[in-house]
């Protein structure tokens, strides 16, 4: 990135509720076995979408069979624009970064055909399956007429996200961009989880669901806080490459510059040397649910909120990547 | 765009249903020849229509063949691809790996390695935890990036966009952006789609496949024909592959993209969110519509596709000499994902050589193109060349690409 960007509003929903304050809640959480063995439970804390304050989407017309993705996503991102009523929705860009993605009717989806039938495939669940349907609920909804980018990856795809968003401000494709981030939850990604060796060492792990999104514009004295760097693309493929990827990633910034501690991420203890030697903030300590690109969304918005003037917030990706950025208060 | 970075493209390659490289495929292409049969490689027993265009599957024998066993479909077609596009462009060296260690990728795909994901669900049900663990783990997108990272040698940001069909101009249109905004000096942008049974039931049981040939631009249109491939180009900025010495082979003058919020899967009627992104694209360019000798349309064949999409090129085009109109979708089907891609190189191809793939199965043109449609043997006239795609969610994208 050339320049500092600001962020200047932020969205938030999750099990704990709607708005930045909810990460800090106790979630609700329950017990779901995995369907190869049901005796195997995990925890895991979801959205109810029928129970307030997350209902407020469900009579739209186009929302009304949208994923709980589109739900979760549309529910951020409405916060922010709620915040911000001044800005021109027609110069707003949108881009979402996905871990899993339409996970829940991809499941439903290919559910049905191989039990009924290909040819009683349902026409109404695969439009629904498509990864960038649920931002494309969102524009359509919130009227934002600007450029959408659905961006996959493993969870350090937020940091490529964020850095797109940079790109469009840079190039002044756009005014401001709002960068999303958001998962949703089937039983079928716990036997995901398992089968990745995941839970392995990290039994109490829980998996979780939700969103989280930020308004970036050029930087700005009404910001809430700015990003001064966005450094990614340290790629591993193993887990001794991982710890190299993460102590290079590190070694990029200033050293007396704390880092966000990420316990809740699964790769954070092959991360554990470079970050043995870093002073570390504990903003983004809690809950110990994972929810992926959203989680990476709620740590970037917890460091928003820290205290500390000056703050690296480091997206460490479950299999591929690594990326960081750098926050000025 | 503030930036007055010149964007060049200094290698390219593919893999499609007509050949297993750039050449094959497009003296094919060329030839007039298209490919549509029977689909083996999925489980399609059943679906309304079974017929598509499966790729021509390199054979990959610069792996090891214990690396081959664990790539998935889509990985098989990205890394012969990719591999052409960066001997193309003279950045691997003599043992296959790129000069750059880190090079930035621009990717675009829309299923994945999903056959291997379906497999998974299929052991998930099956009560099964043999051969699962393999299979989750190659199944996602990063996964691809990944091998094309080791296979390849190299490492460094990568950016995966998955905006359904228009994803492919959106990868390239990305690259260019990052050279534009002075982001990279040099990306491998690059789309990569494979058939899998959950997509093509998607589109039977939308009854959107075509049940004989697919027809873009036809009044008697019935369909889509599903398609598989990949391409990826070598997109630098032109002082970088100046100063490495590397021909240019074409350039990347405009970019427009926009949203469509009509329909989850129909693209607005009168097609002007498409007419807006050809419009940003000529001004990116400061080029107009009389520039432009021949556009690679989207044309899927699908009755709402190409008259919105007919009715957006009328428009932009009034009061000029109308360009050549092809749909290379009737020849390679549409590979989603990697349609944008593919159809990016065509486009440079045509520059590249002057000759324009002709329309093929379109015996009926709808009015708004009636005499645009490429006929077999037409050389191209002028030295740009536009590619449009539109894809389910309504994205859409343009881009204009320019000769040497």
């Amino acid at each position: 990135m050339r320049d500092p960007i600001s962020i200047l509003a932020v969205g938030v929903s999750c099990p704990g509720g709607t708005g930045p304050a909810a990460l800090e809640a106790q979630w609700p959480s329950r017990r779901v076995s995995q369907i190869t063995n049901p005796a195997i439970t995990r925890e895991v804390a979801t959205i109810d979408l029928a129970a307030e304050p997350f209902n407020r989407w469900r009579m739209r017309p186009r929302l009304r069979r949208a994923s709980p993705l589109s739900h979760h996503l549309i529910e951020a991102v409405a916060q922010i624009l709620e915040a911000r009523p001044d800005i021109d929705l027609s110069r707003v860009g949108l881009v979402g970064s996905f871990f899993i993605g339409c996970l829940v009717y991809s499941v439903r989806f290919y559910k049905g055909l191989t039990t009924d039938g290909r040819r009683f495939a349902s026409p109404i669940l695969f439009p629904e399956t498509v990864v960038n349907t649920p931002l494309s609920h969102v524009v359509s909804e919130l009227k934002i007429g600007g450029p959408v980018y659905s961006q996959t990856g493993d969870t350090s795809c937020w940091s490529t996200a964020l850095r797109t968003a940079a790109l469009w401000l840079a190039n002044d494709d756009v005014e401001h961009v709002i960068v999303a981030g958001g998962e949703e939850f089937d039983p079928v990604f716990l036997d995901v989880m398992h089968s990745a060796r995941w839970f392995g060492s990290r039994p109490e792990a829980g998996v979780s669901e939700g969103a989280g999104a930020v308004l970036l514009g050029k930087k700005s004295s009404q910001a809430l806080a700015h990003i001064t760097r966005i450094v990614d693309g340290f790629a591993f493929r193993n887990r001794a490459q991982a710890a190299k990827a993460a102590e290079s990633l590190l070694a990029e910034f200033d050293p007396v510059i704390p880092v966000a501690d990420t316990p809740a991420n699964w790769t954070r203890r092959l991360a554990a040397k470079p970050l043995s030697g870093r002073m570390l903030s504990n903003c983004c300590g809690v809950p110990k649910f994972e929810a992926f690109t959203a989680t990476c969304a709620w740590n970037t918005i917890r460091a928003v909120h820290s205290a500390e003037p000056r703050l690296v917030v480091p997206f460490l990706g479950l299999s591929q990547q690594m990326g960081a950025i750098e926050i000025f208060r | 765009m503030k930036s007055s970075n010149e964007v060049v493209v200094t290698g390219w390659g593919c893999v499609s249903p007509l050949g297993g490289n750039t050449e094959s495929t497009w003296s094919r292409l060329v030839a007039g020849e298209g490919v549509r049969a029977p689909i083996t490689c999925i489980p399609v027993e059943g679906c309304r229509v079974t017929d598509g265009a499966e790729a021509v599957m390199p054979d990959l024998d610069w792996l090891p063949k214990k690396s081959i066993s664990r790539l998935s479909r889509a990985a098989r077609l990205a890394l012969p691809a990719a591999q052409e596009a960066m001997a193309d462009a003279g950045i691997l060296d003599t043992n296959g790996r790129s000069i750059f260690p880190r090079l930035e990728m621009s990717l675009s795909t829309t299923a994945n390695g999903m056959e291997l994901g379906e497999e998974f669900l299929k052991g998930v049900w099956a009560g099964s935890f043999r051969h699962q663990t393999s299979r989750v783990s190659r199944y996602p997108a990063h996964q691809q990036v990944a091998d094309l990272q080791q296979n390849l040698g190299f490492t460094g940001p990568a950016m995966v966009v998955s905006n359904a069909c228009a994803s492919g101009a959106n990868a390239i249109g990305h690259a260019a952006d990052l050279v534009r905004g002075g982001f990279a000096d040099i990306v491998l942008a690059g789309g990569f789609e494979a058939l899998c049974e959950l997509v093509y039931c998607g589109f039977d049981c939308l009854q959107a496949l075509a049940p004989d040939q697919c027809r873009p631009f036809d009044t008697n249109r019935r369909g889509l024909m599903l398609g598989e491939g990949a391409a990826f180009l070598v997109i630098e900025s032109a002082v970088h592959a100046a100063a490495r010495g590397a021909k240019v082979k074409g350039r990347i003058v405009g970019y427009g993209h926009a949203t469509d919020t009509h329909h989850i899967t129909q693209p607005e009627p009168t097609g002007a969110p498409l007419e807006t992104c050809i419009r940003r694209a000529l001004v990116q360019a400061s080029l107009q519509p009389a520039d432009i000798g021949h556009i690679n349309a989207h044309g899927t064949g699908t009755p709402f596709n190409d008259s919105a999409e007919a009715a957006a090129f009328a428009r932009v085009f009034t009061g000029n000499p109308a360009p050549r109109l092809v749909s290379t979708k009737a020849a390679i089907g549409h590979t989603l994902g990697a349609a944008g891609t593919l159809e990016a190189v065509f486009s440079l191809l045509a520059l590249e050589t002057r000759r324009i793939p002709p329309q093929i199965h379109t015996s009926d043109p709808i009015p708004e193109v009636a005499g645009w449609l490429a006929r077999p043997g037409e050389v191209l006239e002028k030295p740009v060349v536009l590619s449009v795609n539109l894809g389910f969610g309504g994205s859409n994208a343009a881009l204009l690409l320019a000769a040497a």
